[in-house]
């Protein structure tokens, strides 16, 4: 249980999409061998991205990463394990926000940032044209997770260090070092686009009911997958296959 | 074998009205006490095949598009994709059903999501198609495991199709997938001309050579890359936990570049008074 825990970060998918698809939907596939016998499985496709506020899957994304532009490598330097997540109370130690506590709203690993309600904050135009000024919105600017933030104690609400230790049941927890209490992860880390709490999950017209999911079906029996099939469906197979060769 | 697993998916198509619907609905009104976030992808169709659909429906290649009170939304919400531990505990009649479940739900993503391209509009939820295509390479592997687990069973080998390690006419390592042949290896002379090429050859030799020198300047270049990028931390983070960093790049000799002059950062020096 503890290498699970330990190997797993405990940061939840806020946008609750597949790998699979943030892998795609980010791709930049510039050429790729035609898959013919005379070809390697080769692939020129962008390897290094820019992330910032907006994430890989959207349009924004894509546009600050143009096919055939490239832009300044950021050195991301390397977390242990990831230690700030949605909802979590934090101490502001930089900037003209120094000092102010706020709850994290957002978190971008790729860039060790998060984005702390009502804090770090400046107006933005948007939508300037000749004729009309734009609109002035207020955006939050993210922090740096190593340099600019830290955590506060919830027995005394204020910024303290912690450090990752494990109770007596093996979990692992963050824990304050000068109160010597245990930092719980928010609720609201478990938050998705699609529901609140798994619990609070409207099923939709394609989903399969929860019920339907738990209930085991399978019984065990010497057959393959194909032999069952055919049994279920009344096909008898009375041919013999002629002698064949595997090489 | 083949032929008998041919008709059988054959024989799949013409399956009746039994579905995964039918036994869907029936749990639908009582309410699980639990519910994971998900489920599904994409069941609850039923599997309508084209030969059923054609008595319900005029127009069977409709099923090949979603229905249309999706069409003109911006948000198409589903669950998540099967996980193999709902999937194991599953007959494998319900797996053959949910096979063709996702495969008709993933005929009509594609469908949808070419025409979407094609009339310039948004296809909502994209990720969809990878929910379906993750459940459906979770129902190989798991019939793939019953499978095997009879042939390990009764014939001590997995019955998986043959493949081994084998160089090829260039004289590099891949993986050679056997096939099925009437006459055995020794009489199949068109088999035996066409798989013993030889690579001894100096043309060969040569292309090895510096096809092993590619490899090799990949490797280098990633080696000095991760050097670089252990210089520019320590050089931007002085202070930088290094046994961290011993850990996250460990063929980097740390010690030796923290002194280096790449390492060292610009500091304006401290005055005093």
């Amino acid at each position: 249980m503890r290498i699970t825990q330990y190997l797993t970060s405990k940061l939840k998918n806020f946008s609750n999409l597949p790998k699979e698809y943030i892998e795609r939907s980010k791709k930049q596939v510039y050429w790729k061998t035609p898959r013919e016998i005379n070809y390697l499985p080769r692939t020129v496709e962008r390897k290094r991205f820019r992330y910032t506020t907006n994430r890989s899957w959207t349009g924004q994304f894509r546009q600050q990463n143009m096919p055939a532009t490239m832009r300044k490598k950021v050195f991301v330097e390397p977390v242990e394990d990831w230690s700030f997540f949605r909802g979590d109370r934090i101490e502001v130690l930089v900037g003209k926000d120094k000092g102010k506590q706020g709850l994290i709203t957002q978190v971008i690993p790729e860039r060790n940032w998060v984005i702390v309600e009502g804090i770090n904050w400046h107006y933005r135009r948007v939508g300037a044209d000749k004729e009309f000024p734009g609109i002035t919105i207020k955006s939050e600017a993210p922090l740096h997770v190593t340099k600019d933030i830290r955590l506060a104690d919830p027995s005394d609400l204020q910024g303290t260090e912690f450090e990752w230790r494990f109770t007596e049941e093996g979990e692992k927890v963050r824990v304050s070092l000068r109160s010597g209490r245990i930092i719980p992860i928010p609720e609201t880390n478990n938050q998705t686009h699609d529901y609140k709490t798994p619990n609070a999950y409207i099923e939709r017209e394609k989903d399969t009911p929860a019920a339907v999911v738990s209930e085991i079906t399978f019984q065990p029996k010497l057959s393959t997958f194909e032999m069952d099939i055919m049994e279920e469906m009344d096909i008898k197979e009375e041919r013999t296959p002629a002698k064949s060769y595997w090489y | 074998m083949s032929s008998t697993l041919i008709k059988c998916f054959n024989l799949a198509k013409t399956v009746g009205t039994v579905t995964f619907k039918s036994l869907l609905t029936t749990s639908q009104n009582q309410l699980p006490a639990w519910r994971p976030a998900v489920v599904g992808g994409v069941l609850k169709c039923g599997l309508h095949t084209t030969q059923c659909a054609r008595q319900e429906r005029k127009e069977p290649l409709m099923e090949f598009f979603d229905n249309p009170k999706h069409w003109s939304e911006n948000e198409v919400k589903v669950g998540r994709a099967w996980k193999l531990d709902e999937l194991r505990i599953k007959s494998n009649k319900d797996l053959h059903q949910l096979w063709y479940i996702l495969l008709k739900e993933r005929n009509m993503l594609y469908t949808m999501e070419h025409e979407c391209n094609d009339k310039m509009e948004i296809f909502p939820n994209p990720e969809r198609i990878d929910k379906v295509k993750i459940s459906m390479e979770n129902l190989e592997t798991v019939v793939r495991e019953r499978n095997k687990a009879y042939h390990l069973l009764e014939t001590g080998e997995t019955g998986e199709r043959p493949q081994k390690l084998v160089h090829n006419a260039f004289g590099l390592r891949c993986t050679y997938r056997s096939c099925e042949h009437v006459l055995p290896p020794f009489m199949n002379t068109k088999w035996i001309k066409s798989r013993h090429l030889g690579f001894g050859g100096r043309a060969v030799h040569k292309f090895l050579l510096q096809y092993r020198e590619k490899l090799y300047n990949a490797k280098r270049k990633a080696k000095n890359r991760s050097r670089n990028e252990v210089m520019m931390i320590l050089r931007r983070n002085p202070n930088f936990d290094l046994e961290l960093l011993k850990r996250k790049f460990p063929d980097v000799e740390i010690d030796k570049l923290r002194h280096s002059d790449k390492a060292r950062g610009h500091f304006v020096p401290k005055v005093d008074g």
